[in-house]
């Protein structure tokens, strides 16, 4: 069985062996550095996603700059028709998938371009949380079927803004407690069905980065809801979210076991560790305590390492 | 099948390809892997052990401060040293994954209650900020721990700048900057030659690597973030003028990876890399970001990449939402730099294709 060699084999023999440096450069350039192929592919992705971004920049700040002069329907219909012509090119031309998902994403970014230009002619508002709402709802069939993880990271985003906006304009006299609740549901929502698709769909899979963002969003609305929600007045949504939290914390601890992921064990633990450290707060803020929390913190973290590192000992074996 | 046993295997295999002239200390070798598969670290691990101590670092320091500890400018002092010794001294004689947050939190809160004191104590911030460079760089050469080592590389580069600006030397941030984008690029392009040197040099390559990349990019947030330091942007073209100098022979680099031979080639792909360049004059922390990106890729190295892309998306929102040009003219730099964008990925699209049907 031929073994792969990898940077770290090539340090590690360096030390101890009669390579030359000429010798090491020459594997690392052959083993380790990017190949001329690889470099294409990156090359020409690279290039492509700035290109696009770079030139709806560009599109976005000429329809940003409040230019009176035009009519409302000719920028209206400007932007319609950008959004007709990129809609059509994913649609009929011959491009790569992964070209007319960059495509895809783009066009989805001039919705709300569309929307912000509409808002500004009939005085809408342009921050407000309908105008985060429209975009969301009108993109939702393109992110579903491009089912390209960026745009649905960016979809995801929206309807946090969009939450987060109704929250702070409409809904004020909802508690910060039952926002991060809701909002930690629908993000758990998402990951959950993201995870189940990795495990099922053969042909799309969502990436690990996409997964690992939102359980990071997940955990962190987490343990900001509790960790805030232990000074405030206790109410039902703190109740409901702690529920919650330690049912999907122990399914993440399961899972993360199962499919021998480092990353979920590493941030619910550090989680919760927060959340006692914030509990250690409450029950005394002198000086002693944050000497005890500093105490805490160091021994934990350390407690929660050497788990890792021995779970991964296994793993590897 | 156990990890160990494949690298027997694969030092099997090096013997064999490299013939008999190849001499190896197996068992040295086979000790090292051993002790790397105890402290087997993954990113998500490092990470924690920098949380960790830094929440640490700073209950400790709440702590003090509630205590009122900090009247006693001697306790303080001694104190901050004693923790830096020990953080250095834990690393030294138990080089363990294990002991990482609690040696991370003491180092860092040694350096705290050193300065803190030492100022206190109307002590020059200049000599401060100097000693507390040279324990870091003395730091280097006794223990060779990942996370240490990438702390101290930014202890250093963190005192360079705190020197810069409490002495109003502002524009001595180009040169903070030059010199970083040049070590970062010396570094990366020598792996061979600085893991041949020795064996603390090879042991100290990563925890560096990354260190210069952050101490890069924290040049980079100060002039690249208007109005953090009160610092000119007239002539802030001059960071730009060496790290273009850089992207230009990176340029050259990537080419001959890539074979590009045809003079006509080589003319539009530097010309059009030029013209990308040079409409980033006036924001060197595009520049710089662009460096670490394609620096990283040319070298394979992952965790580089990603800082480089965000720091990248970073630099460039911040930019053109600081740019004090009007909309229009904001948008008609955008949409240029995008033509250009797409018009070097249509050449070079085309002409890598071309090469590859030959």
């Amino acid at each position: 069985m031929k073994e792969k060699i990898e940077r770290e084999d090539i340090h590690i023999i360096s030390r101890h062996s009669s390579w030359s440096e000429a010798r090491i450069d020459e594997l690392l350039k052959r083993e380790v550095y990017h190949s001329k192929a690889s470099w294409h592919k990156f090359l020409s992705r690279f290039l492509i996603s700035l290109g696009i971004g770079f030139t709806t920049a560009g599109i976005i700040f000429f329809f940003a700059y409040n230019w009176a002069d035009l009519h409302k329907f000719f920028k209206i219909g400007l932007i319609e028709g950008l959004i007709v012509l990129t809609t059509l090119l994913v649609l009929f031309s011959k491009l790569r998938t992964d070209f007319k998902n960059i495509l895809l994403t783009g066009t989805s970014i001039l919705a709300g371009v569309l929307f912000a230009v509409f808002g500004q002619i009939y005085q809408t508002g342009a921050n407000a949380y309908d105008f985060f709402l429209g975009w969301t709802i009108f993109i939702t069939l393109w992110v579903v079927i491009s089912n390209f993880a960026p745009l649905w990271l960016i979809y995801i985003a929206l309807i946090n803004t969009t939450l987060l906006l109704y929250a702070e304009q409409v809904a004020s006299h909802w508690s910060e407690v039952f926002l991060l609740t809701l909002l930690f549901i629908i993000n758990l929502l998402f990951l959950t069905a993201a995870l189940f698709l990795k495990r099922t769909s053969g042909e799309v899979k969502p990436p690990a980065w996409f997964t690992n963002l939102l359980a990071l969003v997940c955990v962190t609305y987490s343990t900001i809801g509790i960790s805030g929600g232990i000074f405030e007045k206790t109410k039902v949504p703190f109740y409901l979210l702690i529920a919650i939290s330690t049912l999907v914390y122990g399914f993440g601890i399961k899972y993360g076991l199962k499919m021998k992921n480092g990353f979920y064990l590493s941030i619910i633990p550090f989680s919760l560790i927060i959340i006692i450290s914030a509990l250690l707060i409450k029950i005394s803020d002198d000086a002693g305590m944050f000497f005890v929390i500093s105490l805490f913190v160091i021994a934990s973290v350390t407690l929660v390492i050497k788990n890792l590192i021995s779970l991964q000992k296994k793993w590897i074996n | 099948m156990d990890k160990l046993n494949s690298k027997k295997i694969l030092l099997e295999q090096m013997k064999l390809l490299e013939g008999a002239e190849f001499e190896c200390d197996e068992k040295a070798i086979l000790e090292e892997y051993q002790k790397q598969q105890d402290n087997g670290s993954s990113l998500a691990i490092k990470i924690l052990s920098i949380l960790g101590g830094f929440f640490a670092t700073l209950a400790f320091l709440g702590f003090l401060a509630l205590a009122g500890l900090y009247d006693s400018e001697s306790g303080l002092l001694i104190f901050g040293v004693g923790f830096i010794i020990s953080a250095i001294w834990l690393n030294k004689v138990y080089d363990k994954l294990i002991i990482d947050t609690f040696s991370i939190s003491i180092y860092v809160i040694g350096f705290a209650l050193l300065a803190f004191s030492l100022l206190q104590l109307h002590v020059d911030e200049n000599l401060v900020a100097t000693l507390i460079c040279l324990i870091a760089l003395s730091a280097l050469f006794i223990t060779q721990n990942y996370i240490l080592s990438f702390i101290s590389v930014l202890t250093i580069s963190g005192s360079l700048l705190t020197l810069i600006i409490s002495n109003d030397l502002y524009h001595l941030i180009h040169v903070y900057i030059a010199f970083h984008a040049l070590l970062l690029t010396y570094v990366f392009l020598s792996e061979a030659k600085l893991i041949s040197l020795s064996l603390k040099g090879s042991k100290l390559f990563n925890p560096v690597r990354i260190g210069l990349i952050f101490s890069l990019l924290l040049g980079l947030v100060v002039i690249g973030k208007r109005d953090l330091i009160p610092f000119t942007q007239k002539y802030i073209w001059v960071s730009s003028i060496v790290l273009i100098a850089l992207m230009m022979y990176l340029a050259h680099v990537i080419t001959r990876i890539n074979k590009v031979e045809s003079k006509k080639s080589n003319l539009v792909i530097y010309s059009l890399s030029f013209l990308i360049l040079v409409s980033t004059v006036f924001s060197p922390a595009i520049t710089g970001a662009l460096a670490i990106i394609l620096l990283s890729f040319l070298v394979n190295y992952k965790s580089g990449f990603v800082i480089g892309i965000i720091s990248f998306l970073y630099f460039v929102s911040q930019y053109y939402y600081d740019l004090s040009f009007t909309l229009l003219t904001k948008s008609i730099i955008l949409f240029s730099s995008g033509i250009v964008f797409l018009s070097l990925y249509l050449f070079v699209a085309k002409n890598l294709n071309a090469h590859e049907k030959v």
